[in-house]
């Protein structure tokens, strides 16, 4: 397959192409309260094809392997119809020619368990949420992708490499007088199915904050300072400011790109921000990303002062910047974009007990919620808080949304903690595409104002 | 596709075999200069089969991929007893979505049509840095199941979508459109959003409190999502729906009428059937305020002892396509529009929000009918605009704000991702604000 697909792209008329294949195997059990409404198993497979012409690019997907050679053909015409309309060329990075494979070996390699396994797990984690009283329903998963790629270009890079990636996620759903409140569980986030197994005791816990959000207070709208607990934090850099350092949004913002030069100082000398495929565990590690580049750790913030940034061939080429390995495509029906790894805020020195105790009137915001970013301004979610009153931690709340604008929130990083705590669960949408090969590693931050929306 | 399902008929009980092939072809602009033409040649199955009376699914890029239904029944193997059976034989309902002139659209003409709105936007602004982006689809859809259903579509669609960044912040104003049928440049939207960013030129922040808020149709999403996870069937099965057994009462303001319209031919998402081959219908989910329906497919129509209201659609909130499994969703949504324009709205206020964008939805509480999102759009004091929101949410319950909504447009308009949706502008007449 490799020889026949670099044949197709070496007979491409294009100043450069490439081709990625995909066969791709994807599990799913889905319980829905009692009930088992999913089990599917199954296999897929398709390209996409690049091609850089003249100064243009054009791109294309296919289901069909015998497309290929068509489709690439078509798409060297339509790149050179894009440069022909282009007063200012693209222009692509030079780049190490890879010829390597990248397997993935695991000793508990989820791709060796059984599909009843995989039930039977799922379904105890199920059962252990439904002898819960006040839970109204569940949502319990198993979610596995494989996905073998072989990625050929016409400069003579011939790569097959590999992502294994398993999850248990779902919600537990509370109720009581009206209340209804949904928490997250997720477990996995690698090859690792032993990673799976023996999570009864932190389940127990979500479930029990399940319980405990029912007779919380709804937190109140207004200003406040907060502490980020490690998978708010998380959220946090990687909507807020993470995405701000993915070039190819940047490449046609003129107005960001004035903002976000290199050297420019953005928060406290104590705020330390990087992406790192090659951590080991975490959602977001990878070897080699969708262009034939190596992934390699990036430095994005250094005490306080923009010093990175993320990129492809292309926008490395556009802001003469190094390259950094994060174009990455969901499956072959996407073109790949630049997007994060495993976005970490490096450990500071403040205790947490210490933290709290600097706040007179705010809260700690605890569980990702998810969030979103358009621009400079962002929001995300908690799934619970704390108040926190004269320095001592209070009540639970529950229902805290809240917004900022990135560069006044970044500067009002005061604290950061002195432990991290890595996801095991991504989840990252960008350009169409639901990437949850996304991970983060961050500790406690305090954040002295942000906009709470509540009651 | 045929042959696999009187294979299908030999060795399992029920099958339901679902072949979705598409063809587009997308242009897009950055900052004034064509960044990337797209094109996508993509086909997709899905088949469900259900064996001594357990269901298993498997999906593949074709209907001769080998071993398909060998997976299937497989996964039948682990799977939960059916409790519904596949579609039968429908009479489906006429409807026209498809332009052949749609289907002969070059990476040309794409490019043509993309330069004549930056043409036009140029005229009247030429220091932004625009985006447009064009696409025209094909879509054809073909469901069979054992039962004897044999439905098949074909779907065309021109989109248009173009907009820029707010110098300073990055957050775009845009305006989008679409049609079955080519399209031409659409100038009276190309003015619209030229005003619209000249607005952009101040920050306002209201002061926290309880406002009037417009929402333009971009924005419908904000009420219309938390709405669909109300009246879906999961959540009316498993009885945590605030709409639960709240059918014929008043759950907004007699002013919002809300259908389910899949059959509006020349509408770009209009089709004859659902993703399980059951036949779509025009349906009132709310009349004058009144709750009239639930979302239902078969799955959740057999839980609750009644029939899919051919509601099945194969997405997830923020996912979708062949491989998802089907669940409740509506079609496509018409807000009915009512009688005053949307500039009388905005000059009849003497502080309020005109909001065509909310994020962060989905962190909020919203199967309750709760969410608190930054507001996208304009802040309005003494019936005019007088600049771009700045760092403002709005909180809100729709089952206790939307109960009284002052006005509702005449104009209406697409929403925004999300949902198939055209509505007004809707001008609710308090939500609390948290702004200065």
């Amino acid at each position: 397959m490799k020889e026949k697909l670099a044949g197709i792209v070496g007979g491409m008329t294009a100043d450069y192409a490439d081709l990625r294949y995909e066969e791709n195997r994807k599990t799913r059990i889905s319980f829905r309260g009692e009930r088992l409404v999913e089990v599917a198993s199954y296999e897929t497979s398709g390209g996409h094809v690049r091609a850089y012409a003249k100064g243009g690019k054009a791109v294309a997907s296919f289901s069909d392997p015998e497309r290929a050679g068509p489709m690439a053909e078509a798409v060297a015409t339509s790149a050179a119809l894009a440069g022909e309309r282009r007063d200012k060329p693209l222009r692509l990075a030079t780049a190490p020619t890879i010829t390597e494979a990248f397997p993935i070996e695991s000793p508990r390699d989820a791709r060796r368990a059984s599909v009843q396994e995989k039930l039977d797990l799922v379904a105890h984690y199920n059962e252990m949420i439904l002898r819960e009283p006040t839970v109204a329903t569940t949502e319990a998963n198993y979610d596995e992708f494989v996905s073998h790629r072989i990625f050929v270009n016409s400069e003579g890079a011939a790569v097959e490499y590999d992502i294994v990636v398993a999850n248990i996620l779902g919600f537990i759903v509370t109720k009581r007088d009206g209340v209804m409140q949904r928490v997250r569980f997720a477990f996995g986030g690698n090859e690792d199915f032993g990673r799976l197994q023996d999570r009864d005791a932190e389940l127990e816990e979500r479930i029990a904050v399940g319980r405990r959000l029912l007779a919380a207070e709804p937190a109140k709208a207004g200003l406040f300072p907060v502490i980020l607990d490690p998978s708010e934090s998380g959220v946090f850099i990687h909507e807020a400011f993470g995405h701000l350092s993915e070039a190819d949004g940047l490449q046609n913002n003129p107005a960001f790109r004035e903002k976000l030069r290199i050297g420019e100082p953005l928060g406290k000398p104590l705020l330390n921000v990087f992406d790192d495929p090659t951590i080991p565990g975490l959602p977001g590690t990878y070897a080699i990303d969708d262009e034939g580049v190596l992934g390699v750790r990036t430095p994005l913030i250094t005490e306080g002062v923009l010093s990175g940034r993320l990129h492809s061939r292309e926008t490395a080429a556009e802001f003469d910047e190094p390259l950094s390995g994060n174009m990455r495509a969901v499956d072959a029906f996407n073109t790949p974009v630049v997007r994060m790894s495993n976005i970490c805020i490096e450990a500071g020195s403040d205790a947490f007990e210490d933290m709290v105790a600097s706040i007179d009137r705010g809260y700690y915001l605890v569980g990702a919620k998810g969030g979103q970013t358009s621009g400079d301004q962002f929001t995300f979610g908690a799934q619970w808080g704390f108040k926190i009153e004269d320095g001592r931690l209070g009540p639970m709340v529950r229902d805290i949304n809240m917004s900022g604008e990135l560069f006044a929130t970044l500067r009002a990083i005061s604290q950061v903690g002195d432990a991290i705590e890595g996801s095991e669960r991504g989840g990252c949408g960008k350009a169409g595409q639901m990437n949850r090969l996304s991970g983060k590693a961050t500790p406690h931050i305090k954040i002295d104002q942000v906009t709470i929306g509540g009651v | 596709m045929h042959q696999l399902i009187e294979q299908a008929k030999q060795t399992v009980d029920q099958a339901e075999l679902y072949w979705k092939r598409t063809h587009s072809l997308s242009v897009s602009y950055e900052n004034n200069r064509l960044q990337e033409i797209t094109e996508n040649d993509l086909s997709s199955v899905a088949l469900r089969a259900i064996r001594n009376g357990r269901m298993g699914s498997t999906f593949a890029v074709s209907p001769d991929q080998p071993g398909l239904l060998d997976e299937a029944k497989t996964a039948a193997a682990y799977g939960d007893p059916a409790r519904f059976a596949f579609a039968p034989a429908g009479d489906y309902p006429s409807v026209d979505a498809h332009d052949t002139e749609t289907e002969r659209l070059t990476s040309q003409d794409l490019v043509s049509l993309c330069e004549s709105v930056l043409d036009g936007i140029r005229a009247k602004r030429d220091d932004l840095p625009l985006f447009v982006e064009a696409e025209a689809e094909r879509r054809e859809l073909a469901i069979e199941t054992t039962a004897g259903a044999e439905a098949r579509c074909a779907n065309t669609a021109v989109s248009l979508g173009f907009g820029a960044p707010i110098q300073g912040a990055g957050m775009p104003v845009f305006k989008s459109i679409d049609s079955v049928s080519p399209l031409e440049r659409p100038d009276a939207l190309i003015d619209e959003f030229v005003e619209w960013y000249g607005w952009t030129e101040n920050k306002s922040t209201p002061k926290t409190g309880r406002l009037p808020v417009i929402f333009a149709p971009e924005a419908s999403f904000l009420y219309l999502l938390p709405l669909w996870a109300g009246a879906e069937g999961d959540a009316v099965d498993k009885k945590t729906s605030p709409l639960l057994d709240r059918i014929g009462e008043r759950v907004f303001s007699e002013r919002l009428t809300i259908v389910d319209d899949p059959l509006d031919s020349g509408a770009t998402g209009a089709r004859p059937f659902d993703d399980e081959g059951v036949p779509c219908r025009r349906r009132a989910i709310v009349d004058g305020g009144i709750l009239k329906g639930y979302f239902l497919d078969q799955r959740t129509a057999a839980a609750l002892g009644e029939a899919s209201t051919g509601n099945a659609v194969k997405r997830e909130l923020f996912d979708g396509g062949t491989e998802t499994k089907p669940s409740p969703w509506p079609i496509r949504l018409s807000v009915s529009p009512g009688d005053v324009s949307y500039r009388d709205m905005i000059a009849g206020l003497d502080e309020g929000l005109l909001v065509y964008f909310g994020m962060g939805f989905h962190s909020g509480n919203y199967p309750q009918g709760q969410f608190a999102v930054q507001a996208v759009g304009f802040h309005i004091v003494n019936g005019s605009v007088v600049g771009r929101l700045d760092n403002t949410m709005i909180s809100t319950n729709i089952y206790q704000d939307f109960q009284s909504i002052r006005a509702v447009s005449r104009e209406r308009g697409p929403a925004v991702g999300f949902l198939d949706v055209v509505a007004p502008y809707v001008l609710v007449d308090s939500m609390q604000v948290a702004g200065s």
